[in-house]
């Protein structure tokens, strides 16, 4: 666990001086020491100060600009009375002392990250954020190195180069730290990796144990007497569900959220999308591609699987979080993982065994009519199917964008029993052609433009009933919402919009309590935590960028030789906001 | 300080002027300094010609080969730009000269643009990629972007 090291952080500074002394120990609540919160990917805070009366009289107490122009994703750390704060590309680490006026740093750490690093990274040079465990920060660098630094002194402690940037693998995922076990993964689904996971030493950073997603049993780590899946008995589906060797260059990504069950001793995360989009080259389910994996963070034994888009034809990556919930399904207290998959379908499955107890559309969905609960299998629209030979194929929703973005993740409040989801209402044309593989470059092969889904709005923030599976509220947006959900025990969920604002909602109601411009565009995570002074606080980052750096170019003013036309399905988000990098703090 | 090492780079461009140690060591015939940017001037570009300038038959093998090797990946569809930058606004970081963007293909570019020369792409596919870049016409008015 990670408290013991950030109570003995406190320790220390208690005995520091006057200042740390008069500070209020923060307590377990009041900390927010890796992404999610906690193992379960809930993203709810316990604290209520901040409440659906007071949320309208929320003002920002202190600012700071990242110096940074990348989309800001991921989220601030918040250990003892330290803020951590994690940059896009070149991956620069800064540690705040809340404990002082003005909050001044008390290091900066500068890595000498690869520039060509920036050229790999399939859709801007993003951080998703860093873990807290043991006295240590542990993040990635874009160049396919993890970094562990001494909190109390900013010193490097040590750095594994973990993926091969030539082979087009990149890591702006967050790490995931259980049991002194550090769980990292890559990007690349653009590229043709062959993905994997890997588990290090949080001592040493020394390489445990690498997992492939995809190939041989073996090199899955799947083995007899350990690995089932609910719905597929025969072994080596890695390698059989591909055409010969395609799996070695097949993609399936690892750079979305994971979580953890202490009971189960599971670890959980994502597969992104096949490689490359033409799906044609790819014959097959793909497996695991557009997957949940399930496995031992000891040793990376592979425990259960199960593949939310088979034969993946358009980009349908499932990196998104696996939320760990227990609800009421049918009658009868379940354990499950919930998860919005970029298919527009909303998961509900055990999470013991990858069985699907609930699965509905909670946006638009056109490719698919149902999933088929007794083999989970989703019963595809023939006409939506792509490939090189079947031209432009119109009106597939959700686009590739994914009903929700794998980067933005979703909150859940066991209070209210709801999920709080950030959506896109897009959809899009796929024109797939035949791609080449070559070693460093793009391995894609599909032009898919996009426009807004019914409503002609291009997003909604949602709440979700994951045990029905049915939409409870929503707040329409004019953009896409790529922006991270807090939920909180005041009954308060934030998110941010591409526009910059930054919002608070009732949970309850889904009513717009208050909102703040801060900026640029939202597409970072926010956060709460208890300051030294006892207060609550919610901090966020602005910072448009990711995908929207790709797809609406003309926010960008950072370079005189690129100069961009909006994009014809969001032609005047350029108007309300650009390119910038800012931690912004709010409380009461 | 900072002239010191703009100073010695110059010297050592005038060094090689003339001499050819380049070729001597077997190295590529094109010059270092004809490569490397000193004191904020372009780099110079290699004073070869594209031979196929305006071309439209070579313009439309240039954007196979545009998508075939996967230039499309980063610098989007037509060359709009994407992870990568635009190809299409008439504006070069690294130069629209024939030779300039010959060598941004040919030796690549910090940053992600990998070298395309040698066992890629002959020197010929990369003189059909310059003419098919240099068939994309920016549009009218580049620098202002309105609305109503």
């Amino acid at each position: 666990m990670t408290g013991r090291g950030a109570g003995a952080l406190a320790l220390l500074l208690g005995a520091l001086g006057p200042v740390a002394a008069r500070a209020q120990e923060a307590g377990e609540d009041g900390q927010w020491t890796m992404p999610a919160r906690d193992y379960a990917a809930t993203r709810y805070s316990p604290l209520a100060q901040i409440n659906v009366a007071n949320a309208g009289r929320l003002r920002p107490v202190w600012t700071f600009s990242t110096g940074v122009l990348g989309g800001h994703e991921g989220q601030p750390l918040v250990v003892g009375h330290t803020l951590y704060v994690v940059t896009p590309y070149p991956n620069v680490l800064y540690a705040f002392d809340l404990t002082q006026p003005d909050y001044p740093l008390k290091w900066k750490y500068r890595p000498d990250v690869d520039p060509n690093a920036v050229g790999i990274a399939c859709c801007d040079a993003i951080n998703r954020g860093a873990f807290y465990a043991e006295g240590k920060i542990v993040y990635n660098l874009l160049d396919g190195r993890t970094v562990a630094i001494d909190t109390a002194t900013g010193k490097e402690l040590w750095k594994t180069k973990i993926a091969d940037l030539a082979q087009g693998e990149t890591t702006p995922v967050a790490p995931f730290i259980v049991k002194r076990r550090v769980i990292v993964g890559a990007s690349g689904g653009e590229f043709g990796i062959h993905g994997w996971v890997k588990g290090l030493d949080l001592r040493t950073g020394r390489l445990a144990w690498t997992a492939y997603n995809m190939g041989p049993d073996s090199e899955m780590l799947a083995w007899p007497g350990t690995w089932r899946s609910f719905y597929e008995k025969r072994s080596d589906l890695g390698v059989t569900t591909w055409p010969k060797d395609a799996w070695a260059h097949g993609g399936g990504p690892v750079w979305g959220w994971m979580s953890y069950d202490p009971r189960l001793d599971l670890v959980y995360y994502g597969v992104g999308n096949p490689g490359p989009y033409n799906p044609e080259q790819r014959a097959g389910d793909n497996k695991w591609t557009a997957s949940v994996l399930a496995r031992r963070p000891d040793n990376g034994a592979l425990v259960w699987a199960y593949q939310f888009t088979p034969h993946d034809n358009w980009d349908y990556d499932a990196n998104a979080e696996m939320i760990l919930a227990d609800l009421p399904v049918g009658g009868e207290e379940r354990n499950v993982l919930v998860h919005f998959d970029k298919n527009g379908f909303a998961y509900t499955l055990d999470r013991a065994t990858g069985e699907v107890l609930v699965a509905e559309p909670f946006v638009h969905v056109s490719w698919a009519r149902r999933v088929d609960r007794s083999s989970g299998r989703p019963v595809v629209d023939s006409t939506k199917l792509t490939g090189a030979s079947r031209g432009n194929v119109k009106d597939i929703c959700p686009s590739l964008e994914g009903g929700k973005t794998p980067a933005a993740p979703a909150a859940y409040s066991a209070r209210t029993g709801l999920f709080y989801v950030p959506t896109n209402n897009l959809c899009m044309d796929y024109q797939a052609v035949t791609a080449t593989r070559i070693a460093g470059t793009p391995f894609i092969g599909a032009n898919t433009p996009y426009h807004a889904g019914p409503g002609g709005h291009l997003g909604a923030f949602i709440a979700w009933d994951a045990a029905r599976g049915r939409r409870v509220w929503e707040i329409e947006e004019p953009y896409p919402v790529w922006s991270g959900v807090l939920a909180t025990a005041g009954n308060v969920v934030f998110y941010g919009t591409l526009d910059g604002w930054f919002k608070a909602a009732d949970a309850t109601s889904g009513r717009l309590l208050w909102k703040f411009k801060v900026g640029s565009g939202v597409v970072g995570n926010p956060i709460a935590y208890t300051g030294p002074d006892g207060k609550q606080y919610v901090a966020v980052y602005a910072g448009i960028g990711g995908d929207w750096f790709l797809l609406a170019g003309d926010v960008r003013s950072d370079d005189p030789a690129d100069v961009r036309a909006p994009a014809d399905f969001i032609r005047d988000i350029a108007r309300h906001t650009s390119q910038g990098g800012m931690v912004w703090l709010f409380a009461l | 300080m900072r002239l010191l090492p703009v100073l010695l780079l110059a010297a050592l461009a005038a060094c090689m002027r003339g001499a050819t140690p380049d070729q001597q060591a077997g190295l590529p015939a094109v010059r270092h300094d004809e490569h490397v940017s000193a004191g904020g001037a372009a780099p110079k570009a290699v004073r070869w010609q594209n031979p196929y300038q305006r071309d439209k038959r070579a313009a439309d093998e240039g954007a196979k080969i545009f998508t075939a090797m996967n230039c499309d990946g980063c610098h989007g569809g037509a060359g709009a730009g994407w992870v990568g930058p635009s190809l299409a606004d008439g504006r070069w970081r690294f130069g629209g000269a024939d030779g300039e963007l010959f060598q941004s293909i040919y030796y690549g570019r910090p940053h992600g643009m990998p070298a395309y020369g040698g066992l890629l792409l002959a020197p010929d596919a990369v003189w059909k990629l310059v003419t098919y870049i240099q068939s994309l016409e920016p549009p009218a008015d580049v620098p202002t972007e309105a609305w109503q």
